[in-house]
């Protein structure tokens, strides 16, 4: 049955004052709608990250849809195929058989082969108890030469276990094979670009004698390999941390979880982490510190009480970046997030009993379709793409998660961009139309 | 570690057997599990009595927010009983439901926590799509019995049982331990039932008469084992736990 969309506020609404807020989870879930900011990455911009490796779905053709479009936006159609599934597929058992048969008559008309195939089955495979291992079993016995890795598009499983993005990201690490260990490199894990080089994580590593390894910087499929023989894998994301613990349980590689973060203590606490597994002393970051402090300060005299709105698409920390802002004296007037990761249940708190005006807005309950917009005239700062679909705002922060920005260089970089993004205004509807961002796009 | 799967027809007497083979085996010092893989979640009930949740109905009710420990109840000679249960009858996939009951056993730790020497997955009737077929699998059972009577549809659902583990051959799952002959004393049984496991073959791997006493036990709401352990049933499930053990390689993986 159809039911009006109403307005009404809390867990039955699309928003809520952050005193009345529930946490994790401030709305009640149900039917979605998804805003037109293309921004964050999904699981085929993600997958690209492996040089030469080919995607291959097998699934359903309405849903192919979206992940065709994306591999034609990234001028990547070279590097997917898709088997397609139908009912019959069920009728006579051969559904296992139809992918094994699919994926080896594509390899066979691909000269020369990929390294790498990630092989993507959907939800009705996992109904049917497809046996995927003995799917990949089978391929690789055919095509000893590439490396095969099982991933997963399926959105009916989004909510139960690892999210589609954890697990992808996990899975972009499982064709690592065991090597030798290096124990002066270190990879940085789980991100969809390289971490600035100005920020102190890497600054320290490099200072203490480390190499630094990232997907985002591997040219070649070897590159890719080379990064089974770091000893450490550090992860700042919290959709990467699960690629850590497998990596470190399948290949001894040390997992250090140093989260993305705007507290100045907890940043200090991951440095002195890491400074111990670098065996090094910590630096005196103080310098650092200020300097984050004084862009903070230029950025509030640029933006002044302007209202500011940021979404959990910018940064997997909403409401730890709102808390530094308000103390900053900045107007921060909404956070735009579904779910709080466990990592920001201090801030909430904090933000419940210092700013419990502040509106928590969700970005996929229907009414958002219709979401007013920001008064005309009204000048509001945007951290993220939805927060300026949803503002109607050309003032806004151009990142997803994180931006490639890190300890009190981040902060300090996020400020200049703030100030940035206020005195120059973006074409909103141009610039979040294109899918994953910092991607090839053909638009 | 030995894993086995119980299969065959509705009503034959599946989970009887299998909680009557769990009872003896655990009598002879093993530690046992036994898995219902049946939505009427009655498997392991003449093992723990009383009513157990299902792991079905944990996720159900509590997403992933439960614990091991709510998923199991200890029973007779402390065979850990598990009941994966099922969907809303009529409607929901009863054969995803087993699917994700062993996925979420094997996701909070069960093996590892309860060691068992020996795993029981009692499946319920036919092997009619993917999901019932699960047990079977890489990483689950290593051998697969099938219980049947010589009743013409008994035959008939081993057969198709037999012919699943036949199909999967080369895939590295359960192969067929064996036949379990329950007699519903129907005329040439033991005749009809040695050609089916000639077709297929196997072997019958053990006979159970027709007895009162698996009545009576049941009335009890125990198995046979623990409520007339010096009956010639009990013996005979004895007899057959023994033989079982043996065709599975006693502790070897099969």
């Amino acid at each position: 049955m159809l039911k009006k969309l109403g307005r009404s506020g809390g867990r039955g609404g699309p928003e809520v004052r952050i005193r009345d807020a529930r946490f994790p989870e401030p709305f009640a879930s149900g039917l979605e709608y998804n805003a037109p900011a293309r921004g964050p990455w999904n699981i085929v911009h993600t997958g690209m990250l492996i040089p030469g490796a080919h995607q291959i779905f097998a699934c359903a053709q309405g849903c192919l849809r979206g992940v065709v479009l994306t591999a034609a936006e990234m001028n990547a159609m070279d590097r997917m195929s898709w088997i397609s599934v139908s009912e019959s597929d069920l009728f006579d058992g051969s559904m296992e058989r139809n992918i094994i048969d699919g994926a080896a008559d594509i390899l066979d008309r691909i000269d020369p082969l990929p390294p790498a195939v990630l092989l993507f089955i959907s939800c009705i495979h996992l109904f049917a108890g497809c046996d995927f291992e003995m799917i990949l079993g089978e391929l690789r016995g055919r095509f000893p030469r590439v490396d095969f890795a099982d991933c997963y598009m399926n959105p009916t499983m989004r909510k139960s276990g690892l999210t589609p993005d954890q697990l992808m990201r996990r899975q972009l690490y499982s064709l690592l094979r065991p090597r030798k260990k290096d124990e002066k490199c270190v990879n940085l894990i789980g991100n969809d670009r390289p971490t600035d080089e100005s920020s102190e994580l890497l600054a320290m590593i490099r200072e203490a004698g480390f190499g630094l390894r990232d997907i985002t910087l591997c040219g070649t499929y070897e590159d890719y390999q080379k990064m089974a023989g770091s000893a450490v894998n550090l992860t700042c994301l919290p959709a990467a941390a699960a690629a850590g613990e497998e990596l470190e349980r399948r290949l001894g590689q040390k997992h250090l979880y140093l989260p993305l973060s705007y507290s100045r203590q907890e940043i200090a606490e991951n440095y002195a982490k890491l400074a111990r597994v670098l065996g090094v002393e910590a630096p005196d970051f103080s310098g650092a510190a200020a300097r984050a402090e004084e862009a903070l300060g230029a950025a509030r005299r640029v933006v002044g009480d302007a209202p500011v709105a940021i979404d959990y698409t910018a940064t997997p920390r909403p409401l730890g970046l709102a808390r530094l802002l308000l103390e900053h004296g900045f107007a921060v007037r909404k956070v735009y997030a579904d779910v709080f990761s466990g990592e920001e249940r201090a801030d909430f708190d904090w933000l419940k009993q210092n700013a419990p005006e502040l509106a928590v807005s969700a970005t996929v309950r229907p009414e958002m379709r219709f979401a007013a917009r920001v008064a005309p005239g009204e000048k509001v700062l945007a951290i993220g793409q939805k927060a300026a679909y949803f503002c109607g705002t050309g003032r806004f922060v151009n990142i997803v998660a994180g931006g490639g920005m890190y300890g009190f260089d981040g902060i300090a970089r996020l400020a200049g961009l703030m100030a940035d993004a206020y005195l120059r205004e973006k074409d909103t509807r141009t610039v979040i139309q294109y899918k994953g961002l910092g991607c090839e796009s053909c638009l | 570690m030995i894993q086995l799967a119980v299969y065959g027809k509705g009503g034959i007497g599946k989970s009887t057997t299998a909680s009557n083979l769990a009872a003896a085996m655990s009598e002879k010092g093993l530690r046992v599990m036994q898995i219902g893989c049946d939505p009427k979640a009655d498997s392991t009930a003449s093992l723990r009595g009383g009513q157990m949740p299902t792991v079905l109905g944990l996720i159900r009710k509590y997403k992933d927010d439960f614990k091991l420990e709510d998923m199991v109840r200890i029973g007779f000679g402390g065979v850990v009983c598990v009941e994966a249960g099922g969907p809303v009858p009529g409607l929901g996939c009863a054969g995803r439901g087993i699917i994700a009951a062993l996925k979420k056993l094997r996701q909070k730790g069960a093996y590892e926590k309860y060691r068992p020497d020996v795993v029981l997955y009692d499946v319920l009737g036919d092997v009619v799509c993917g999901g019932f077929s699960m047990p079977m699998h890489r990483g689950y059972a290593d051998r697969v019995f099938i219980v049947t009577s010589g009743e013409n549809m008994s035959i008939h659902a081993a057969a198709n049982i037999a012919m699943a583990v036949e199909n999967f051959r080369g895939r590295g799952y359960a192969s067929l331990g064996g036949l379990i002959l329950n007699r519903r004393n129907v005329k040439n049984e033991e005749e009809k039932v040695r050609e089916l496991a000639g077709d297929f073959h196997t072997a019958i791997a053990g006979t159970l008469d027709w007895s009162e006493t698996v009545q009576d036990a049941e009335a009890l709401g125990k198995t046979v084992v623990e409520a007339f352990p010096e009956s010639a049933m009990a013996g005979r499930y004895r007899g057959l736990a023994e033989r079982v053990l043996l065709l599975c390689g006693e502790g070897k993986p099969c």
